[in-house]
């Protein structure tokens, strides 16, 4: 499996486009060709509005291409979700009000028909650092809390492929700045397929191994910037001149789109 | 709670109430709306009263039981009808011009309809249970719709089986609505079973009602008037609280 595998997820040409209630339709994708090796992580960067989610959205199976091909290890994206085999944390945490921290940690395990292993589930909930509040509700636990949750429980099936749409979106900068740390160090724990999408600059550099920068209307792949940052990251990293200069550089890029708009 | 924040949030129905009371005390009193509305303690005192309890006791027993069957079985039914829209998509249409077209046609036409299909004694049972089913019905469609897209799109990427989707996602996200619901549909199924008892009913609170009015009974009637307002204020109370638990939770 070790010599020149294909990628580990594939999009061939890919567009998307969706029609508006007035019969309209509008592109949000156009011509992307974009390939994820085994175990890499790639970052999404774009501003708000460049199709960025769709991407994702179409890796996950939630919506299909209206032209071109999304595979992940040569199989449609629904394959993989009927597996159980695919972690997702969303924009929005998408906790179940209903259910404790522990619940919603486990909750993969019941919709996959499998014995909870509660062990593995405290694991987590230490690993996330939400030792004390596994049986709180999420209506009582703060933003970043509940984003903590909802990556544990994207990781508790062990999945191939994790995606996360703009996890820390919602977060002020500092807390936000704390759970990219966080999430590094969970990342370097295991290898898995992993896409981000966001429009953070910091964020994708700080994670990334390879960063795809995006424009908008239609959606297009305007870059790929490839991290040379070696793993594990440690924060200091951040404050190297090396990182200073990548942001500057891509945030150069997206600066014209963004003025566009 | 200190009792200055008691007194806020309590003060100001209890006040509400004894105004109520009050008014209708001194109306009563001073004749103000004629010889019909008597003083509520007159009609306290009619209740109080043992020598009253076997007649109205029996009443009472005949109409809450109606309401009890009609609540029950209209909840039965239009939680049913919701379910098959949700298992059966293309008879959601269909299902939801019938459950309106029934609810849009008013008892009283109906009455006459159930009083050559049915016994006299199953009417207020009928009524009622109609009443009720289309308040279910439209609560637990609704709350069968409020699934958050986000949980649904979590779903999916879990690869949910549509029976797991419904069990674990669907049915607790459709609890709230399904819950005012319930609440909502206590006075309208003591509201049928009344009526319903009109259509010649031999026993009941409906039929007291009727009766004390014809035989100028007039602290009867209110008696009567009064016991089953009570009932469904204290019911509708109660599944109040139950509403608001099943909101904390599952909202």
């Amino acid at each position: 499996m070790t010599q020149a595998t294909p990628d580990a997820i594939r999009l061939d040409s890919v567009s998307k486009s969706f029609r508006l209630d007035d019969g309209n339709s509008v592109t949000a994708l156009e011509g992307i060709d974009l390939g994820l090796r085994e175990g890499e992580f790639v970052a999404v960067l774009g501003p708000s509005g460049c199709g960025k989610s769709t991407v994702l959205r179409l890796i996950a199976g939630l919506e299909s291409a209206s032209t071109g091909e999304v595979r992940i290890e040569g199989r449609a994206p629904s394959q993989l979700a009927a597996a159980h085999r695919l972690g997702v944390a969303f924009q929005d945490h998408a906790l179940l009000p209903w259910l404790s921290v522990a619940q919603n940690i486990a909750l993969p395990y019941r919709v996959a028909g499998t014995k909870v292993d509660n062990a593995r589930v405290d694991a987590l909930i230490e690993l996330v650092g939400l030792t004390g509040f596994r049986d709180a509700r999420p209506s009582q636990l703060s933003g970043g809390m509940r984003q903590r949750a909802s990556i544990a429980r994207a990781l508790v099936l062990d999945p191939d492929v994790l995606l996360l749409d703009e996890p820390f979106g919602a977060l002020d900068a500092v807390t936000r700045r704390h759970m990219n740390v966080e999430l590094q160090r969970i990342w370097s724990t295991r290898t898995l397929t992993t896409l981000l999408v966001t429009h953070s600059v910091d964020e994708a550099i700080f994670l990334a191994d390879r960063i795809i920068v995006m424009t908008g209307r239609p959606g297009r792949i305007l870059r790929e910037v490839t991290v040379p940052f070696p793993r594990p990251r440690d924060p200091s990293v951040l404050r190297t001149p090396e990182f200073h200069a990548m942001v500057d550089e891509l945030t150069l890029a997206l600066e014209p789109e963004e003025a566009a708009l | 709670m200190t009792l200055r924040a008691r007194l806020h949030r309590y003060g100001p129905p209890v006040l509400g109430v004894l105004l109520f009371c009050l008014a209708w005390q001194l109306i009563g009193a001073y004749r103000l709306a004629g010889m019909t509305w008597p003083p509520l303690t007159a009609v306290l005192a009619y209740l109080a009263d043992p020598a009253h309890h076997q007649l109205l006791g029996r009443a009472a027993g005949t109409t809450f039981a109606a309401v009890a069957l009609g609540y029950l079985t209209g909840t039965g039914i239009g939680l049913g009808l919701a379910l098959l829209t949700r298992l059966v998509r293309p008879a959601r249409a269909g299902i939801d011009r019938l459950v309106a077209l029934v609810h849009a046609t008013p008892a009283i036409a109906l009455a006459p309809v159930f009083m050559i299909l049915m016994s006299r004694e199953t009417i207020p049972v009928a009524i009622s249970a109609l009443a009720v089913t289309y308040l279910i019905y439209v609560a637990a469609t609704s709350g069968l719709e409020a699934t958050k897209a986000a949980h649904a799109d979590l779903f999916r990427t879990l690869g949910a089986r549509p029976l797991t989707a419904f069990w674990r996602l669907e049915l607790p996200s459709a609890l709230p609505a399904l819950a005012s619901g319930l609440k909502l549909a206590v006075p309208v199924s003591f509201m049928g079973a009344i009526v319903g008892e009109w259509f010649g009913a031999s026993r009941g609170l409906g039929l007291l009602m009727i009766s004390a009015m014809q035989n100028f009974q007039i602290p009867l009637l209110w008696a009567a008037v009064l016991l089953t307002t009570l009932t469904s204020l204290i019911l509708y109370g109660l599944l109040g609280l139950f509403e608001a638990a099943v909101h904390r939770r599952f909202r």
